[in-house]
């Protein structure tokens, strides 16, 4: 035993042990089950905590990936929960984020070994935002927040030690990017013009629910100056349309609007789809623009240099203006109009799923108890 | 006493029976005289070609050997699907595959070479070296850690058709090593 004696803060509260807890820490970090940052170390009657509030069976098969034989159950996936720092409640959080997840044609096959690396995008509507502490306001995208933080974070692990996708092994991120396991936003429904994401997707309105996809990369467009929504958008189209990302005959985005941007279009009479009809309408390049990247021809899917004819001819980025094309959410700050826009790893399922809590009522007035 | 840790790989519930160690190679051919070559693209750019150019310098030097299938698989990320393995299986008697110039492509044409060679069809797999240890890593999980694969240059992607059928022309002999006797394994 070592003894701290500074001066102050006094000793841990009673009961704790300080130094055993790093010793478990380091003792998960050398089974390599960390993604860098500590993990809070998983007992039974911990993991029992998530699973009773997933209320599931700890055998329920919720992932597989036949090419590697590697099955996620519910189990495994509370356990890594746990390890994230999740608290036990947000455990079906969890699950629906995955589930949602899982409905993305790449997370079945290649995603998470990809090059690109891509990240889960996740967005919470619903009275589970407030009653489990998500962030929708200001710094949607983090971090600074428990439940923001960990969910995400839980996903991350399931992909690591449950499919067992290492860096530098099965998993080939050239670069990956920043927010990888660390994006998880809530949506603002409370200053948001428009009805919630989920809402959009058909569930009832009030529904906790979760949506999800994979990103590349997150945009910002600042623009605080404009009253016209048509200025405003035709920023978001520039953005949206850049050859960088562009790498298929078409490419899926998304944006996440601030408050301030929402209500200005919402002010002009634009709802969601009007605003995806426009900008389909409007992001891309032309012709000879593409050709100076040489992605103005197609093989097959494939952008490639092509003869860069006709030069004029505006080549759109999204393949329609429906919404697995396009993405909107409303998240963040009342304070400035600084939106982001987030591209696809491939088009979005359109999906939401709803987060099943079978005792939620009860569990809310839980208090913080660790065994 | 205090609660154990628990692991959270599920290792332990799964692995054991799911994988076999140890893989038997197909019996390799004294030579590639009079054999039928099958092709399996998997959609990776210039796999169709650097593919096609060496069934070409294969059916050029080895007497009447020749490419009977040529096809592309329907998921780069995915081994290829039992009734294509079978579909080879009727009318090739060697495959060459690839080529592995991503994550995931890189992995899952190691596994099907093993499934060829499970099916008792000698196979060269092509991956690209920036894969190298993705390949590895799947070879070890389908339980055949010294799996040989044919390992080229990164990139291929961006080679231009000459430049394909330059690196085609060096890599024909070690696909003819790999697939018959001289493989020595």
């Amino acid at each position: 035993m070592t003894t701290a004696a500074r001066s102050a803060p006094a000793g841990p509260p009673a009961g704790l042990d300080p130094d055993a807890a790093q010793a478990a820490i380091e003792h998960c970090y050398e089974q390599g089950w960390s993604d860098g940052l500590p993990l809070v170390p998983a007992t039974q009657p911990l993991v029992d905590k998530f699973l009773a509030a997933a209320g599931r069976s700890p055998d329920e098969v919720i992932g597989r990936l036949p090419q590697l034989d590697r099955v996620v159950t519910v189990r495994l996936a509370a356990i890594n929960a746990a390890l994230a720092g999740c608290r036990p409640e947000y455990f079906p959080v969890v699950l629906a984020a995955w589930e949602a997840l899982m409905r993305e044609r790449a997370t079945g096959g290649g995603g998470w070994q990809s090059t690109s690396g891509p990240a889960p995008l996740i967005v919470v509507n619903g009275p589970v935002r407030a009653e489990l502490g998500f962030n929708a306001a200001g710094g949607a995208f983090g971090p600074g927040f428990r439940p923001n933080a960990t969910v995400p974070r839980a996903i991350g692990l399931i992909v690591r030690n449950v499919y067992g996708i290492h860096p530098h092994e099965l998993e080939q991120a050239t670069q990956g990017l920043p927010g990888r396991w660390s994006i998880c936003l809530a949506e603002n429904e409370e200053e948001s013009p428009w009805p919630p994401l989920a809402s959009e997707a058909g569930l009832p309105d009030g529904t906790s629910a979760v949506s999800a996809t994979l990103l590349r990369t997150c945009e910002f467009v600042d623009n605080r100056h404009t009253s016209s929504a048509e200025q405003l958008l035709r920023d978001f189209a520039d953005t949206i349309g850049r050859s960088g990302s562009w790498i298929f005959q078409y490419a899926a985005a998304g944006v996440v609007f601030c408050p301030e941007h929402a209500q200005l279009l919402a002010g002009a009479g634009f709802d969601r789809t009007q605003v995806r009809a426009w900008l389909a309408e409007r992001c891309g390049r032309s012709t000879a623009e593409l050709a100076r990247a040489g992605k103005d021809g197609l093989d097959g899917r494939v952008r490639l240099p092509g003869d860069g004819e006709p030069a004029a001819h505006f080549q759109r980025m999204l393949s329609s203006d429906d919404r697995e094309n396009l993405l909107i959410a409303v998240a963040g700050a009342r304070n400035a109009g600084i939106s982001m826009v987030v591209r696809l790893f491939a088009d979005w399922s359109g999906a939401a799923v709803p987060v099943a809590r079978p005792d939620a009522a009860s569990r809310t007035t839980d208090k913080h108890e660790e065994s | 006493m205090p609660n154990a840790i628990l692991d959270p790989t599920g290792r332990a519930d799964f692995a054991p029976a799911a994988r076999p160690r140890g893989l038997v190679l197909a019996p390799r051919p004294p030579g590639l005289a009079g054999l039928r070559v099958g092709l399996m693209n998997n959609t990776k750019h210039n796999a169709a070609l650097l593919l096609a150019e060496i069934g070409k310098l294969l059916a050029a030097e080895h007497a009447e050997a020749s490419v009977t299938v040529a096809e592309t698989k329907p998921n780069f990320a995915a081994p290829a699907p039992a009734d294509l393995i079978e579909r080879y299986r009727r009318e090739c008697d060697v495959v060459i595959t690839g080529v592995g110039d991503c994550g995931s492509c890189s992995a899952s044409a190691v596994a099907d070479g093993i499934l060829f060679e499970q099916a008792g069809l000698p196979a060269a797999v092509i991956c690209s070296d920036a894969f190298a240890v993705t390949a590895t890593a799947m070879a070890e999980l389908r339980g055949a850690p010294d799996y040989r694969y044919i390992v080229t240059e990164h990139p291929v992607a961006v080679l231009d058709a000459e430049q394909v059928r330059e690196r085609a022309k060096r890599l024909a002999p070690e696909v003819v090593a790999l697939l018959t006797a001289r493989a020595g394994q």
